[in-house]
């Protein structure tokens, strides 16, 4: 009943349609704009891999095997999440032109440009499967359990969806939210296990595991797609709550100031 | 035959609170938690009912400043209403120097997305892409991005989008000012031809012959009140009286 209802739906209106034209035109402006192109997405983190082995692993001799997919898999997770949440706190104003002469959904505008930024993560996803499959030498290759991951980067997304749509609703009446953001962006980026040994990690900031819910989503994705097991199930359940929290108060801002944008911005 | 709403506005109202101190910051709002911005309340739309039937011309009229732009806003989904609701059936696109597109894109992809948010699906709009680019004599800059158009460029192809997707739901706020004498000449043809069949059609114009010419019934606004709706030559001898005032 449920699925026929769904399907009717999906083939009479073009929303999924317009989300998909939406989120292709998104990416293409995004990536095919510089001279680099693509590459420039796919550089990015192999970059910041570089920098961060260089000091963690040479330098500060951490000592974890396979440090550098340890260090990928967080470093694509983390990315997809700040370009989701800061590249879209003034998404209200630069899509303006969507909303502001019909009565579109803005809701759709949001899930469109998270869609390119997952693209770009997709294709990011696929070089840490070559490198962890064909380079890394302490690789235990992956399997039925790597599949675990969809559910993880569902997770993710919701997550990002959330936060994205609390931060552009409140840039609406505080425009310097951008600059607030930066500041918990990094203070976050230094509360989430992505360059440091769990267990250190753990030790020093117990509380964090279950209270930072991208520390959380890194932990489980490392489980699955390095360590060879299921995901952490309670930790998972808890990240899923936080997600479905954040979404839920973000469609609110988005209801309670997101319907006066097209007259304050 | 019987009527089917396609626009029900029960009750709206809609003020605009002006400040006059800058408060949109997350320190000026702390700063100022005491301290709360000064506030002009301006009246824009006064507490009106009515009903717009599927198929209908209704033309808009009233002095500049009298809330025109802002009730086809609000009809339009774009404003939310302070007070009472409107019930909308059907996509709505309101047009007035343009229809709403991106600078950073090209006219091609203009034409697909505001095609798609007018709840064309991409078969459809590959159906009548031509015939978009050609109304809007545009076709050498298609894969042009729209910044480097000239205005009357982006008005004609805004029209031309408008014009042959459409929507449910029509708002056309001074659209006969659009492009130069001959576009203007083309856009009163299709204006005299079957388009609007069919379309519910909120006209904004200061143009009596054009109100006079398609509009089955006429609101008159005054100061943000619905003063008249009804019989369009009753409601364009108000407006002509209120200009002599």
């Amino acid at each position: 009943m449920i699925f026929s209802v769904l399907g009717d739906w999906f083939s009479r209106s073009n929303k999924f349609e317009r989300i998909w034209l939406l989120a292709k035109i998104e990416f293409k402006l995004r990536y095919y704009e510089n001279k680099l192109g693509l590459f420039w997405a796919l550089l990015k983190p192999l970059m910041d891999i570089v920098i961060y082995y260089t000091v963690f692993n040479i330098i500060l001799n951490q000592q974890i095997p396979g440090f550098a997919s340890f260090l990928f898999i967080g470093l694509i997770l983390w990315n997809f999440f700040v370009e989701s949440t800061t590249g879209t706190i003034q998404i209200l104003n630069t899509k303006k032109y969507l909303y502001e002469y019909s009565n579109m959904n803005k809701l759709e505008i949001y899930i469109a440009t998270l869609f390119s930024t997952t693209i770009g993560f997709f294709f990011n996803f696929m070089m840490f499967l070559l490198f962890y499959n064909f380079i890394e030498p302490a690789s235990k290759g992956t399997g039925a359990h790597s599949l675990w991951i969809i559910p993880i980067f569902f997770n993710m997304f919701i997550l990002s969806l959330g936060f994205s749509l609390i931060l552009s609703n409140i840039y609406i009446i505080a425009k310097d939210i951008n600059q607030v953001w930066q500041v918990l962006v990094q203070f976050l980026f230094f509360l989430s296990p992505i360059f440091y040994k769990l267990e250190l990690f753990t030790k020093a900031l117990p509380s964090m595991t279950y209270a930072n819910p991208i520390a959380g989503i890194i932990i489980n994705a490392r489980m699955v797609m390095i360590d060879g097991t299921t995901p952490h199930l309670k930790l998972l359940a808890y990240d899923m709550a936080y997600a479905f929290a954040f979404l839920l108060f973000g469609l609110y801002l988005l209801n309670k100031l997101g319907s006066k944008a097209a007259e304050k911005l | 035959m019987e009527k089917v709403p396609a626009i029900e506005a029960k009750n709206i109202s809609k003020t605009f609170h002006i400040s006059e101190d800058s408060h949109n910051t997350v320190k000026h709002r702390l700063f100022n938690l005491f301290n709360p911005p000064r506030a002009k309340k301006v009246e824009a739309i006064k507490k009106m009912d009515f009903v717009v039937y599927k198929g209908e011309c209704i033309g808009l009229l009233g002095r500049n400043g009298c809330g025109k732009s802002t009730l086809v806003r609000l009809l339009a989904g774009v404003y939310p209403t302070d007070t009472g609701h409107i019930n909308i059936y059907g996509s709505t696109l309101l047009m007035n120097l343009g229809v709403g597109m991106s600078h950073q894109l090209t006219a091609r992809e203009n034409i697909y997305v505001s095609a798609s948010v007018l709840g064309l699906k991409i078969k459809e709009i590959d159906n009548i892409f031509d015939k978009i680019v050609d109304f809007a004599e545009l076709r050498e800059f298609i894969d042009t991005k729209i910044k480097y158009f000239s205005s009357g460029m982006v008005a004609r192809l805004g029209f031309s989008i408008a014009v042959n997707a459409g929507a449910d739901i029509m708002f056309l706020d001074e659209i006969f000012a659009v492009g130069d004498m001959k576009f203007q000449e083309k856009a009163v043809k299709v204006f005299e031809s079957s388009w609007i069949e069919g379309k519910t059609v909120i006209l904004v114009s200061h143009s009596m012959d054009v109100i006079k010419k398609y509009c089955s019934r006429t609101a008159f606004m005054k100061n943000g009140s619905l003063v008249f709706f009804g019989e369009t030559n009753e409601a364009i001898d108000m407006y002509v009286k209120d200009n002599h005032e």
